[in-house]
């Protein structure tokens, strides 16, 4: 009995990052006058843990004691996650062919970003965290419970988190507002692939249609909310049965391996 | 049973770390406030869930020889306690886990992954442009991914 409350520290360590970066609270400000950007408390967490282990603040045991730690809080993650799927099912009823089938084109990351994480950037494991999903909450979830958040995969999804935070509004703008320009997809086509998990990149991938498209702006909202809502429905699963053994596969594939664990360093 | 052991302490105490940070964020965020105990029914509900989950996933393990990650079983004991006509509590499950907001939830979880980052911060720091070039490229390949299907049902359908 007395083992299990050994690791106290950790605990109180854990306790106080928290609050700190409740208290620092989410941060808004906008990037050339139309992107939002948002800092949230969790972001404060990582920096702060990271900074106290630059300054050597927290002992290697410590750390090794926290890891396993991740793996379980992040159950509270996964409960939260699923909760939007079951009163949103019906949804998936009611939507055409098109706005189902195009949830699995979200899969479409797998083949564009993990060939430039492998063979441009030479990432190991990383890339696989980083390039199955677009790395919001439930992949955060979903390599937590499969790799845990401090495994090279669980960099990959952190830096992920964090970029898209940063960016996601911003990037995800500019690319609506180039695509929509160049006028390859019909303005409904850009509505469904809005869609795609997160609600500020969706608003900030949507309002470029909108704007160029003002008399098809009722259906097109309607088309990427629905959208959104099949994702937050389908993204778990997809993530967990498709995203992340198409990634591990197409992996070991650019990387010449047998199995996920060694890859033999050859030139 | 040890991992049970450990595993009841983190939950119980990530569950009161969370209650409290979502306290402070509603604080903060100057809206309605959710007292620390106010979120006690949600994550009641889900640590029950979670245990339950992981029974089942132990029961698959042992009996079935079956392995598949915790998260799976998790997600399959909330999915059923929340669709409405289906769960008596669904109602009681939608009120209360809203009460509880997605990033006070996610707090707990990084700041125990900051703890632990340090160990790997060199393979981490390394990796940083990368990472954030491969994360801008999954919003390229998600979204193209998405209008190309789209487009071609659409077509195919003659909606558009």
């Amino acid at each position: 009995m007395k083992d299990l409350f050994k690791d106290w520290r950790v605990h109180v360590l854990c306790l106080a990052l928290t609050v700190v970066a409740e208290l620092i609270a989410t941060q808004k400000f906008t990037l050339f006058g139309k992107f939002g950007v948002s800092l949230f408390p969790m972001l404060y967490a990582l920096i702060l843990g990271i900074l106290l282990a630059i300054f050597k603040a927290i002992p290697k045991s410590m750390m090794e004691t926290a890891s396993p730690y991740i793996g379980i809080s992040v159950m509270f993650l996964t409960a939260k996650v699923s909760a939007s799927i079951g009163p949103n099912l019906e949804a998936i009823l009611k939507a055409g062919p098109a706005l189902i089938l195009q949830e699995f084109g979200n899969l479409g990351t797998i083949f564009f970003a993990l060939p430039v994480a492998v063979f441009v950037f030479k990432m190991g494991r990383a890339a696989v965290g980083c390039s199955f999903s677009i790395s919001r909450e439930g992949s955060l979830a979903i390599i937590g419970d499969l790799y845990g958040l401090d495994s090279e995969e669980g960099q990959g999804v952190m830096g992920g988190y964090i970029t898209g935070t940063l960016l996601g509004t911003l990037f995800n703008g500019l690319m609506a507002s180039l695509l929509c320009s160049l006028g390859i997809f019909h303005p409904y086509s850009l509505a469904m692939a809005a869609g795609t998990g997160s609600a500020s990149m969706m608003s900030a991938a949507l309002a470029p249609v909108v704007d160029a498209f003002p008399e098809m702006a009722e259906q097109v909202e309607a088309y990427a909310a629905t959208s959104q809502v099949l994702s937050s429905v389908d993204g778990l699963y997809m993530g967990l049965f498709l995203a992340i053994p198409i990634t591990n596969w197409l992996y070991r594939i650019f990387k010449g391996e047998k199995k996920p664990e060694k890859k033999t360093a050859a030139k | 049973m040890s991992v049970w052991a450990i595993r009841i302490k983190v939950l119980l105490l990530s569950g009161i770390f969370v209650s409290i940070a979502n306290w402070i964020s509603t604080v903060r965020a100057g809206g309605e406030v959710v007292l620390p105990w106010e979120a006690f029914p949600a994550l009641i509900t889900m640590f029950i869930a979670i245990v339950v989950g992981c029974l089942v996933q132990d029961l698959f393990q042992k009996v079935f020889h079956i392995t598949a990650p915790s998260i799976l079983f998790i997600s399959l004991v909330v999915v059923l306690i929340s669709i409405p006509g289906l769960s008596p509590i669904a109602a009681f499950v939608e009120e209360s886990f809203n009460k509880v907001g997605l990033l006070p939830l996610c707090t707990p979880i990084l700041a125990y992954a900051g703890i632990s980052i340090g160990k790997d911060l060199d393979a981490f720091k390394k990796q940083g442009v990368a990472i954030v070039c491969t994360a801008l490229c999954t919003f390229v390949g998600t979204y193209i991914g998405s209008a190309i299907i789209a487009e071609i049902i659409l077509r195919v359908t003659g909606v558009i």
